[in-house]
């Protein structure tokens, strides 16, 4: 173990990792119920990239990304956000790091019902008790066309301005990643590309780092790599995907 | 339907306590004021069954009029040459005259024991030399000579006294030094119902309690063989007019009765306060079962998808609410077991003991506390169960968003409207109309301003939730800015939940603000009356001192002049009364402010009346006034004056203490006022007064603050007993109060994994819902205060006549109920908050 994890630090200084993993792994229940959701998986997820986790249902995919983000621990093994071993956090640091250093982006019920679209985008900003960058914020709500919709509640937008909301909030904190599950899986496909093309363009134009969990290939030819993942163990990658290319390792999961 | 219904309740076993709990505590309540009363009621019974096991008549004076505070008719005396009489009569076996008085026993440290104007009675009377008397010693004799005296056992370990002890005795105001020769225990007890009971023969018990060569009845054993009926038949046709003669067992029912009569005041006071707790309850029942049917609108979509009919929805919900009111009800019903001796020692640390031992619970009792609480759970949920079964199946297959309700529609404002002004021309006119049955109509009001308060709640509650929570984003950033949303997002919700605090708040307010008033204005009254320097009052101003003593303070060279003022019953008018008997002396201290007549008008045969009395009655000066006493039958008396502030509390009839003199047998000053002499200092006069006093047990002298001090003092032990009641309804409120919270945190799971999972922590998390309870809160708490001004102002205007001349609104009194509540909400938000800051993140973002 311990020299893998040398292996890691080396190839982080090299990589510059956002976030990783070593040796993840997680198990639910116990005994003869077991269940291995993630056996063994080292991975990281290097700064300024748009990686998609892929897989079948029951892969280990979005138990990886919940591991990765700080949502839920392992098993075995160690998560990292930036140079930070989640494992040594305890809930409140955790949540303060969640709050300071990731952004999320879920597939649905993003939003708190009463809080207007600002701040829902503010929210984390809020709970740290900060101002927060007022000309990033609008830069950010610019860019997702949310300007005149800032005084709205959800209860009063679309589902694809919800998800937009989403990802603005995200911005907001300029977090070291951003976590992505499953952000287009309620939207029709012309509202679920638009978030995705902004999602796209957050990595291009400002740097972003997102990991994003999918199912369908469209989204994840959004990305700039494509990690396959199968019973709980990375079974391929792909670089600069496109849909047709990811639908058809897809396919082979059925073989 | 039943199995649904069943499984329900199972599946929520945390709502089913908490919900229950509302019940448990509103039954046991009742149950433990109906176990307190029927074991008084079945101590006094078994007492009187034993004091008059053995007698089969009684002769007695007739009924002059009946005691105005509920304890049976009050009788004058009998000459002492009936009896021998009476023995003669064919069929009498053994005729005892009785001797009935007052008679308190002081203790070795000088202090009288027991306290009369409270708790029970402290009674001289004779010891029967006949197989009459029911008592039985366990120490020493019977008395023998004049200053020889038999104890209750009681008593007598209470005083610390034994056979042949040197003791001492207050009668008629005055110490008498007696020994005691004998203890004796009755039927069992120490100490009959907590009375004390101080024994001397026959002559000396006349001369001392009663009256010289007089009998207050003879007790009569019949010959074997005769009845009781026909011995009174016997007796009857020989006893002279204004005498009859009664059955053992009619002496019986009468006392037994007479308890029960005097207990109801009480048994309705304590029930009162049990029906609020049970009210409150009520009110968390429909919260619970509203925001639960909310939530199950789903499930019960698909039960009416699958085919169960309105009827079968409808009856489930019900069935569950039965579910809980039995179980609730029948651990209510033994809760109130233990809670019983509870309210006897909260009734008991107020200074109000309760004379019972052992626990009764009447069967009628069970089943009336065990059906209330059914029927307020299964009303409380009737409306819930409507709505529930009025879910279309259609239902089922749609996200339904849950617990979005309206403000309130225009219709529902114009029920809240009227209910609220039916219930306020109820109360005005219950105070001010002057009904027959003006509690009832009062006490409906009452209910209905609360109802309609509680309708108009839902409208009101967003804004009122504004603008409380409009310090919270300030002081407490994103969490208090939830926490304001979310107290505003169901303001339905909001209200109802704040409604059963603020019943418990209004009347907490309403108290208040009755007692201050009253205080205020009984201050009023002595510093524009009163002008002497000193009060002093014997017994709580219940007992009385020997005019003796009035007589010594006034020959003192420290002091100008000393008044006495006397307490009698009489029948005035028609109406039982307390009348005083007032000293000239007294007058000039006490300025009665006359508003027609003269204060030297008052003779022996004439009276003085209190303005609204006289303008209630239509009288004026020179009227005749036929006053019926015990002692010497009707009297006709001139009405000599009309004066409007009262020397005492509750009583508006007075009488110069000649008149007094001449129509009751005993002459004791329960006030006596006393006015320095101008050149003496105030601590030398008070010394002077003090040194007299001391030889007279239970006297106190006070100065003016004092006085007024000791004379609202009882309103101060009401207030205590009061509050600690109402206190059980407060606590159902915050009971409900996490309820709701608890039930919103399940409908806002996900919501709050948002929340967790973007950087909120579990401290965060935990003060917006202790900042929502605590809008909740002070929401009901200022509702009730509004309700509580109202009612307290009502009824102090209304009672303007009677001498409450000050309306007072205690602010910082009322700011500390609203402060409480704040902290109460805080309180009550505790675990509701733990369990939500325990919520897997993952899980509840997740959640599906």
């Amino acid at each position: 173990m311990a020299t893998r994890v040398d292996q890691l630090e080396r190839h982080a200084a090299l990589a510059v990792a956002a976030a990783a993993t070593v040796g993840a792994v997680k198990v639910y229940g116990v005994g003869d119920t077991a269940v291995r959701a993630l056996d063994d998986v080292t991975m990281v997820f290097e700064a300024g990239r748009f990686t998609a986790i892929m897989g079948p249902s029951g892969s280990g995919k979005s138990t990886l990304l919940h591991c990765t983000a700080g949502l839920d621990s392992l098993t075995e093994g160690k998560a990292f956000i930036g140079e930070t071993d989640l494992s040594t956090l305890d809930d409140t640091a955790l949540t303060v790091l969640r709050r300071e250093h990731v952004g999320f982006v879920f597939q649905a019920f993003n939003l708190v019902p009463t809080l207007t679209a600002e701040e829902n985008i503010t929210l984390p900003l809020a709970l740290a008790g900060r101002k927060g960058d007022r000309e990033w914020i609008h830069e950010v709500a610019d860019t997702l066309g949310l300007s005149k919709r800032l005084r709205h509640r959800p209860s009063e937008m679309s589902g694809g301005e919800q998800q937009r909301v989403a990802v603005a909030r995200a911005l907001a904190t300029r977090p070291q990643i951003i976590f992505a599950d499953e952000p287009t899986g309620n939207l029709d496909s012309r509202a679920g590309a638009e978030v995705l093309r902004f999602m796209r363009q957050a990595v291009d134009d400002l740097a972003q780092t997102i990991v994003m969990v999918t199912h369908d290939p469209v989204a994840a030819s959004y990305a700039d790599r494509v990690v396959f993942l199968a019973d709980g163990r990375i079974v391929d990658e792909m670089f600069d995907p496109t849909a047709e290319r990811v639908l058809d390792r897809m396919k082979r999961f059925g073989d | 339907m039943v199995k649904t219904a069943l499984r329900n309740l199972l599946a929520h076993r945390m709502r089913l306590f908490t919900t229950g709990l509302a019940v448990v505590l509103g039954v046991a309540f009742i149950a433990g004021t109906l176990v307190l009363t029927d074991t008084i009621t079945k101590t006094f019974d078994d007492l009187f069954t034993d004091a008059y096991a053995d007698t089969d008549a009684m002769v007695r004076a007739e009924a002059s009029f009946e005691d105005p505070n509920g304890f049976g008719d009050l009788r004058g005396r009998l000459d002492a040459s009936l009896v021998d009489q009476v023995a003669d009569v064919e069929g009498v076996a053994v005729a005892s005259g009785d001797v009935w008085g007052f008679a308190q026993v002081v203790d070795k440290d000088g202090e009288p024991v027991g306290n009369p104007g409270a708790g029970p009675p402290t009674l001289g009377a004779n010891w029967p030399e006949s197989e009459l008397n029911t008592w039985t010693l366990v120490d020493g004799t019977a008395p023998k000579g004049e200053r020889d005296v038999v104890l209750d056992k009681g008593v007598a370990d209470d005083a610390g006294y034994t056979v042949g002890d040197q003791a001492t005795v207050l009668v008629r105001g005055a110490p008498l030094d007696v020994t005691v020769t004998g203890i004796a225990r009755i039927g069992g007890a120490d100490s009959p119902g907590g009375a004390t009971f101080t024994m001397f023969t026959t002559e000396a018990a006349q001369r001392y309690v009663g009256e010289v060569g007089k009998f207050d009845s003879i007790s009569i054993a019949a010959d074997e063989g005769v009845s009781q009926r026909e011995l009174v038949d016997r007796l009857e046709a020989v006893v002279p007019a204004g005498v009859e003669a009664v059955t053992g067992a009619t002496v019986t029912d009468e006392s037994q009765d007479a308890m029960r009569e005097g207990l109801s005041f009480f048994n309705t006071f304590m029930l009162v306060f049990a029906l609020v707790a049970l009210l409150v309850g009520g009110f968390i029942i429909f919260n619970t079962f509203f925001i639960t049917v909310a939530q199950r609108t789903r499930e019960n979509a698909l039960l009416r998808a699958i085919g169960a009919s309105r009827r079968q929805v409808l009856g489930a919900v019900l069935l569950e609410a039965l579910g809980i009111g039995l179980v609730a009800s029948a651990l209510g019903l033994v809760a109130g077991i233990p809670l019983a001796a509870g309210l006897k020692a909260l009734l008991a640390g107020f200074g109000f003991p309760i004379p019972a031992g052992g626990v009764v619970l009447a069967t009628s009792s069970a089943v009336i506390a065990f059906s209330a609480g059914v029927i307020v759970t299964l009303v409380a949920a009737l409306s819930p169960s409507r709505k529930a079964a009025k879910v279309p199946p259609v239902a089922a297959m749609r996200d339904v968003a849950v617990g979005s309700t309206g403000y309130g529609s225009r219709q529902r404002i114009y029920v809240g409207v009227a209910v609220l002004a039916f219930g306020v021309v109820a109360l005005l006119y219950g105070l001010f109309g002057d009904p027959g049955n003006a509690l009832a109509i009062v006490g409906l009001g009452v209910l209905l301003v609360f109802f309609g308060v509680s309708v108009l709640g839902r409208t009101v509650a967003l804004p009122l939730s504004r603008i409380i929570g409009l310090p919270l984003p300030h002081l407490r950033g994103i969490s208090g800015h939830l926490a304001r949303e979310n107290a505003m997002r169901n303001p339905k919700r909001t209200a109802i939940t704040a409604s059963a605090l603020m019943i418990g708040v209004g009347l907490v307010t309403f108290i208040t603000i009755f007692a201050a008033s009253t205080k205020a204005s009984f201050s009023n009254t002595v510093d524009r009356a009163f002008t002497g320097d000193f009060v002093v009052t014997a017994g709580g101003g219940m007992v009385g001192v020997s005019p003796e003593f009035t007589n010594q303070v006034n020959e003192l060279p420290e002091v100008e002049t000393a008044g006495g003022v006397r307490a009698g019953l009489a029948e005035i008018d028609g109406d039982s009364e307390q009348l005083l008997g007032v000293t000239p002396e007294a007058l000039d201290i006490f300025d009665v402010d006359p508003v027609a007549g003269s204060p030297d008008d008052l003779d022996a045969t004439s009276i003085a009346v209190m303005e609204d009395v006289a303008d209630d009655k239509g009288l004026s000066i020179g009227d005749p006034v036929p006053v019926e006493f015990t002692a010497t039958g009707t009297q006709n008396m001139t009405l000599a004056l009309i004066y409007d502030r009262n020397p005492g509390v509750e009583n508006e009839w007075l009488v110069d203490t000649d008149a007094f003199a001449a129509n009751y047998p005993d002459q004791v000053d329960v006030q006596v006022f006393v006015k320095k002499a101008a050149d003496v200092p105030a601590s030398v006069a008070l010394a002077a007064v003090e040194r007299v006093a001391e030889n007279y047990p239970g006297t106190d002298v006070l100065d003016q603050s004092e006085y007024k001090e000791e004379q609202m003092g009882v309103v101060d032990q009401m207030l205590g007993l009061v509050y600690a009641l109402l206190a059980l309804a407060i606590l159902i409120a915050l009971l409900g109060i996490g309820n709701t919270l608890a039930l919103s945190i399940v409908e806002r799971t996900r919501e709050l994994g948002v929340l967790r999972a973007v950087g909120m922590t579990r401290a965060q998390l935990r003060s917006t819902i202790r900042w929502e309870s605590v809008i909740i809160a002070v929401q009901g708490a200022l509702l009730g205060l509004v309700i509580g001004v109202f009612f307290g102002w009502a009824l102090v205007t209304a009672l303007q006549d009677e001498g409450l001349n000050t309306f007072t609104v205690p602010i910082l009194s009322l700011v500390v109920v609203v402060v409480l509540a704040a902290l109460a909400g805080i309180v009550a938000a505790v675990l509701p908050a733990r369990r939500a800051a325990k919520l897997d993140v993952l899980r509840a973002v997740v959640t599906e």
